[in-house]
Formats: C-alpha cells, sequence, structure tokens
C-alpha cells in the first residue's frame, strides 16, 4: 500500500462522521437516513480494507464482503418497510409521532 | 506517486460526494452523489489492492442499492420540501456533533498503534500467490463456509421481508392459466353454426359460444 | 473441522428453508400448518442443543460451550412461546401469514449463531440475521400504521447501532489485528497494551450491543416499537432477542474485553436503566408501553450482574433472564387475551374490574406483577437475588442500593395495575380467548409461582454455564 494508513483512516472517519451528521440533519427524510447509513458502512468497509492490508491479513476483506452483502439486504428490507410506511400514511416523516407519545 | 495523487483525487470526491448525498434539496441528486461516492471509494479499495471487493462494490452498490435507492424515490410521491423543515434547525447541533466525534476520532487514531502481538494474530495471512479473487475464493468455501452459508440466509430473509410486506395480489388484474389454454380442444371452442341464406349468425348464437372461447382467461 | 457442532443451527435452518417451501408451494390455507411445523422444528433444535458436544469450529468462529448451551434453550424457549402466542392472535388479527414463523425461525438461527459466536465476523453475521428478520417482524401487520412505524423505527436506529457496532469492531480488528476472541484477548492481555484507537473501537462494540438489549442511554426505541409492533412480536423482542444480545454482551465484555476496564460504564448503564424503566413507566396508560419501560428496567437489573464481572454475577444474569422469559411471555399472553368486539384493547383501565369477570386471568396477572416487582417467594425475587448478591459480594454497594431503590418504585406502578383489575368497576368481559393463549397464561405463571421449589436445577445449569465463559 502507497498510501499510509493513517490517511485511509481519516478518510474513512471523515465519512462515517458525515453519515451521522446526515441522520442528524435529516431527521424527517427517512430515505436520506438510509444513505447516511450506507455512507457509515462504507466507512466501515474503508476501515477494514485499508487494516486488511496494513496487516497482511486477508480477514478484514473477507468481512467487508460480508458487510457489503449485508448492506444490500438491510436497503431491501428498509426501503421494503418504508414503502409501507407511505402506503399507510401517506408520507416519509418518522419523526411526527401522533399515534404514540412518549 | 501516481497512486499517491489518485489517492488524493478519490478521498476528495468521495468526501465532497458524501457531504453532497446528506445536504442535497433533492433526493434524486443525493442518490446520484452516492453512486459517485461509491465508484470513488471502489478507487480506494484498488488501491489498497482489494481489487475484488472494488469490483464488488460497483457492481452490488451501484448496480443494485443505488438503483432501488432510485426506484423508490420515484415510485414514492413525496414532497421533499416539505421535509426539509427541520433542516436548518438542526445543522448546527449537527455539526456540533460531527465536529466533536471527529476531533475524538481523529485523537484516537492519531495515538494509533499496532498491538505487539498483532502480527501473530492473523486469521487468514494473506497468502503470496495468485491473485486478490483467487485468494478470497481460497478462504471463502472453506475456513469461512459457515459464515458463507449465513449471508444467504440474510439474503433469503431480506427477500422473504421484501415480498411479505409489499406483495399484494391485485384484484383487478386477469391472470392468463395456461394449463387451461393449451389443454382447451376444438370441441370446446368451434361450433358449426348453419347460417341460414340470408340472416347471418345470430347474435344469440355468438353469445352461447362466448365463455368457451374465453377459456383459460380467469377472472381473479 | 467438526461441522457438527453447528448441526442444531444447520438442522433448524434447513427445516426453515423446507416451511418456507411448504408454504409457498402448498395450495390452500398452510399457515397452521407452517406454525406447527416451525415448532416442532424449535424442539428438534433443542434436542440437538442438549445432546451436542462442546468445542470449536469453523475457523474458531464458533463455539460451543455450557454458557451458549444454556443461552439457546433459552432462546428456543421464549422464541417457541411466541410462536405460539402469535398462531391464534395473528389469525385474529387477520394477518396471520406463513411467512411469520418462518421469519422468527430465521431470527432464531441468527440468534444462536450470536451466542455461539467466538469471532466479530460471526457475530456480526449472527446479529443481522435476528436484527434482520425482527425488522419485518416489527412492520408485520403492514396495514397498520402503528406497525409499520414501529418497524421504521426500528430498522432505522437499528441499522444506525449495527453501523456503529461495526465501525466499533473495524478499529478493534485493526489496533488489535485480529477478530476472533480468543485473539483479541491474548493481543491486549492488560489494559497498558489498549490503544486509544483499541478504546474507541469497544466503546463502539459497546455502544452498538446496547442498543440492542434497549439499554440507557440507547432505549429511545423500545417504548415506541413495543407498542407499535403486533403483541406477539413484542413478547418475542422482549424475550429471545434479549437473551441473545446479553448472552453476547457478556461473551464480548467477558473473552475480547476482558482487560479493557469496562465495569464502570456497565455500572452506569445499569443506574440508568433502572432509573429510567422505573420512573418513565409510572405515567404510562398503555400496557405494552408500560411493558417496555419495565423491560429497560429489567435490563438495568440484570447489567448488575454484568458489571460484578465474576462468575456469581454471570450465573445471576442467567437466572435473571430465564426467569425474566417466563414472565415476560406470560405477561404478554395476558395482553394477548385482552380483546373486545374484535379488537385488541391494550390500556390499563380496560383491566378494570378482571379480578370478578375473570378471576383466573387476573390471577396470573397480578403473579406475573408481583414477580416483576421482585416478591417473594416468586420467580422474580430469585433473579434480583442472585444479581444483587453478587454486587454486594463485589462490594458494589451503590449498584445493589439503587437496585432495590428502584424496585421499590417499580412496585408501585405494578401494583397500579393490580389495583385497577381488583377494585375498581368491572367493565365489559374480554372475549373468550384460544387454547393455547391459556395454556401460556397459565404455564406462564404456575412457572413463575412455584419456581422456588425447583430453583437448584436452574441455578446448577446456570452456574456451570457462567464457570465456561472464565
Amino acid at each position: 500500500m502507497v498510501v499510509p494508513l493513517g490517511a485511509y483512516l481519516t478518510v474513512a472517519a471523515i465519512v462515517l462522521v458525515i453519515g451521522i451528521f446526515g441522520i442528524f440533519i435529516n431527521r424527517k427524510n427517512v430515505i436520506v437516513i438510509l444513505m447516511s447509513v450506507e455512507l457509515i458502512l462504507l466507512a466501515v468497509n474503508l476501515n477494514l480494507v485499508a487494516f486488511s492490508a496494513a496487516l497482511q491479513d486477508l480477514a478484514g476483506q473477507v468481512m467487508a464482503m460480508f458487510v457489503l452483502t449485508v448492506a444490500a439486504a438491510e436497503a431491501a428490507i428498509g426501503l421494503a418497510i418504508l414503502v409501507v410506511y407511505f402506503r399507510n400514511r401517506g408520507s416519509i416523516e418518522v419523526e411526527d409521532v401522533t399515534l404514540m407519545k412518549g | 506517486m501516481i497512486a499517491v495523487i489518485a489517492f488524493y483525487v478519490f478521498a476528495a470526491i468521495l468526501i465532497g460526494s458524501a457531504v453532497m448525498v446528506v445536504t442535497s434539496r433533492n433526493p434524486v441528486h443525493s442518490v446520484l452523489f452516492l453512486i459517485l461516492g461509491f465508484f470513488n471509494a471502489a478507487g480506494l479499495f484498488l488501491l489498497a489492492g482489494a481489487e475484488f471487493l472494488a469490483l464488488i462494490l460497483v457492481i452490488v452498490y451501484v448496480g443494485a442499492v443505488a438503483v432501488l435507492f432510485l426506484f423508490v424515490v420515484m415510485m414514492l410521491d413525496i414532497d421533499f420540501t416539505e421535509l426539509r423543515e427541520g433542516f436548518q434547525k438542526y445543522a448546527p447541533v449537527g455539526l456540533a456533533v460531527g465536529a466533536l466525534l471527529f476531533g475524538e476520532l481523529l485523537f484516537a487514531l492519531g495515538a494509533w498503534d499496532f498491538a505487539p502481538a498483532a502480527g501473530g494474530l492473523r486469521q487468514t495471512p494473506m497468502p503470496d500467490y495468485g491473485t486478490n479473487t483467487a485468494m478470497l475464493g481460497h478462504v471463502i468455501y472453506t475456513d469461512y463456509v459457515l459464515l458463507f452459508q449465513v449471508s444467504g440466509l440474510v439474503l433469503l430473509v431480506a427477500m422473504i421481508g421484501a415480498i411479505v410486506l409489499t406483495l399484494r395480489p391485485r384484484v383487478d388484474s386477469r391472470r392468463q392459466n395456461i394449463e387451461a389454454q393449451i389443454s382447451r380442444t376444438p370441441a370446446q371452442t368451434l361450433s358449426m353454426v348453419n347460417a341460414p341464406l340470408g340472416a347471418g349468425v345470430r347474435a344469440a348464437e355468438y353469445h352461447r359460444r362466448e365463455p368457451a372461447a374465453r377459456v383459460g382467461e380467469e377472472d381473479v | 473441522m467438526n461441522w457438527a457442532l453447528a448441526l442444531p443451527e444447520i438442522v433448524l435452518a434447513l427445516c426453515g428453508m423446507a416451511i418456507l417451501l411448504l408454504g409457498v408451494l402448498r395450495r390452500g390455507d398452510t399457515t397452521a400448518l407452517c406454525g406447527w411445523a416451525v415448532l416442532a422444528a424449535f424442539v428438534l433444535a433443542a434436542a440437538l442443543v442438549a445432546t451436542g458436544a462442546d468445542g470449536h469450529a469453523y475457523h474458531d468462529m464458533f463455539i460451543v460451550d455450557a454458557f451458549a448451551r444454556f443461552a439457546k434453550l433459552l432462546i428456543l424457549t421464549g422464541a417457541a412461546l411466541a410462536c405460539l402466542l402469535a398462531m391464534d392472535w395473528n389469525r385474529r388479527e387477520g394477518i396471520a401469514r406463513f411467512e411469520f414463523p418462518v421469519l422468527a425461525l430465521f431470527a432464531t438461527v441468527g440468534m444462536m449463531l450470536m451466542v455461539s459466536a467466538s469471532s466479530f465476523m460471526s457475530l456480526y453475521l449472527g446479529l443481522e440475521l435476528q436484527s434482520l428478520s425482527l425488522y419485518v417482524m416489527a412492520a408485520f401487520a403492514r396495514d397498520d400504521v402503528r406497525s409499520s412505524e414501529a418497524g421504521l423505527k426500528y430498522f432505522v436506529l437499528g441499522a444506525l447501532a449495527s453501523g456503529l457496532l461495526l465501525y466499533g469492531i473495524s478499529l478493534v480488528y485493526g489496533f488489535s489485528g485480529g477478530l476472533d476472541f480468543a485473539g483479541v484477548a491474548q493481543a491486549v492481555a492488560s489494559p497498558e497494551l489498549a490503544s486509544p484507537g483499541f478504546i474507541v473501537g469497544v466503546m463502539f462494540v459497546v455502544v452498538g450491543l446496547a442498543f440492542k438489549i434497549s439499554a440507557v442511554p440507547f432505549h429511545m426505541w423500545a417504548p415506541d416499537v413495543y407498542q407499535g409492533a403486533p403483541t406477539p412480536v413484542t413478547a418475542f423482542f422482549g424475550t429471545a432477542p434479549k437473551v441473545a444480545a446479553m448472552a453476547l454482551l457478556l461473551r464480548v465484555l467477558g473473552v475480547p474485553f476482558v482487560h479493557v476496564p469496562w465495569i464502570p460504564v456497565v455500572m452506569l448503564m445499569s443506574i440508568g436503566s433502572m432509573l429510567l424503566g422505573s420512573f418513565g413507566a409510572i405515567a404510562q396508560t398503555n400496557i405494552k408501553r408500560l411493558m417496555a419501560y419495565s423491560s429497560i428496567g429489567h435490563v438495568g437489573y440484570a447489567l448488575i450482574g454484568l458489571a460484578a464481572g465474576t462468575v456469581d454475577g454471570v450465573r445471576g444474569v442467567l437466572i435473571y433472564l430465564v426467569t425474566y422469559v417466563f414472565m415476560n411471555i406470560g405477561s404478554f399472553a395476558v395482553i394477548a387475551a385482552m380483546r373486545r368486539r374484535g379488537r385488541a384493547v391494550e390500556n390499563i383501565v380496560d383491566l378494570a374490574g378482571l379480578g370478578r369477570t375473570d378471576p383466573g386471568l387476573a390471577l396470573a396477572l397480578a403473579v406475573f406483577m408481583f414477580s416483576m416487582a421482585g416478591i417473594p417467594p416468586l420467580a422474580g425475587f430469585f433473579g434480583k437475588l442472585y444479581v444483587f448478591l453478587a454486587a454486594v459480594q463485589r462490594g458494589q454497594w451503590t449498584l445493589a442500593v439503587i437496585g432495590v431503590l428502584t424496585s421499590v418504585i417499580g412496585a408501585v406502578y405494578y401494583l397500579r395495575v393490580i389495583k385497577v383489575m381488583y377494585f375498581d368497576a368491572p367493565g365489559e368481559p374480554f372475549e373468550a380467548r384460544a387454547t393455547a393463549t391459556s395454556v401460556l397464561v397459565f404455564g406462564c405463571a404456575l412457572f413463575t409461582a412455584l419456581f422456588f421449589l425447583f430453583p437448584s436445577a436452574i441455578v446448577a445449569s446456570a452456574d456451570a454455564a457462567a464457570r465456561s465463559l472464565f
């Protein structure tokens, strides 16, 4: 690896923080929240791949592959639930909790 | 040298498009920036020597996940301007939290150091033969077979879940019953009508015949 | 490689696929058939778990020991009871579909993998298999806006928690150099060896797992999801996944992170959960929401045992979980029996006068409420006793005292339910309930009430399980 590990970790940390920030500021827009979750998982994968290369250990890449698989499944389920919610409510706002208080 | 420049270009575009994903006004733009981000992340993977994952990232994410997002964004008729109401309100807090978290992470990662025993712990030391894909192929069906199968189950659950939540049998559709269609015989569908000279085939005759002619089209 | 160690999981997963095929291909209504088939598969898996051997397999990513076996049997019990409860409920609510038991089955496979995980990779996949099934189950009543809202909330927060957990795992991997539990423990064999990055990773992992057990401060999803999800799903959430996540937390903190000073963090989570559980529940009018706060409180009590960090502490947690599973399923069976005119009612005032209209049901609910409050000689008392004892032995008086105080406060809202049942004017009686529901209500009530007659067998096996972890 020509680039130092620290650079990879910093990029991953920035992407992670952007993902969390995205969840914070888009509290009403669930679709963007789902995309932010994908960004978080991308940060994780960057970390895993970088560590895998630095440690010369394939386990990190195998893990990253499983994370990719699960993330795809997660996106499918999340969007399915979102569609069901939209059918019932006619909106995708998750913040307006008129039905359940607390 | 070129690799270093490529790293910084990929990283900069990745971060820029990640910012656009979360701040863009239009979710369609968000999805497109997500795709751009994934492409650049794939570039970073390539630079780290993970070729297989880089291509999988492009195929699975750009090809499937992002398209799924795009599909849902366009399928649902959503008023997105309304959804941005809280944006200004939460942005300062979000920025503060993000900056704090990033500072902490930088502090923790800055003191970066492998544990002394790290070298000996490698579960799957990188073999020095073959391509990245071959190396992965050697381990995922042997050492990691259980997890490989479990990830198959995860995909199965996702499939069941998506179907069970969103599939609804339509009440107004007419389905084709192929079995009934190909097993019908001329005796059921054809009838010889002896039309009297000048009178033509009477309407009543035609209607009597009709249900048989429609065989194979079920009202569901 | 001894692949047969994972036989219960493999058999259960194959049964799940066979039942799925049965449901898809067979004409007519197969819901009941699939439900019973899933229950049979649970029984078969439990038999295989009980008779299986110990050891490591699959490249050291899978471990079977007394601890895993104990947790798996408890998970299978909880899952089977919740599925039994779901069969009648789903039919009455018009959401009976054969996919429901199949999803519960796959969630259970995931949980079994979680408690048998001895590597962060198998931990993650087990956890996700479980979580993805649970997201769908929460939204299963797809025409009910509250159910889909519960599913959406649970999904968003759960996905965030998984992401944080994963980021933690990636840091732990990078800074220790391994993904398997024993390797990580070996790499960080003393607190001085833990670099800041490793500690940050551990914190992220703990945050992710705390979310799954709904411990404070990551509890915010629980009340909404408990209230919105269909009742049997809520019963399921409160039992099997809690057991699995708690067992996972015990193993993760006990094996790879054993040398990291995590006890203060767990103590804070425990105190916060106990306080929030008891104060949050007081103002609730919806009984499912009440149960959610109660479950947050119970997690707090169970964490006392974890904070002790000793064999006795872990034993206390396991006993607590056993009593909790039965109390919880029993209470939710009573809630499922609360139906009037074809609709489920779930407010506490709807229980008014139950002592006169249905004395048996009222007595059973009273047993569960007294037990949750920790009144001797019911099962819940023993659960609390063992964790408090472990805390006192370690000299953690603060935890024990706060635990006792919050139990007293908690007793207030449990007693309020009993007061409503016995001293308020009766309302319209509930509909006749299904035999299965009655069996669950009275079976769990008997277990809870008579636990003091046979604690030794459970205590002994919990003790053996706890020892195998150290």
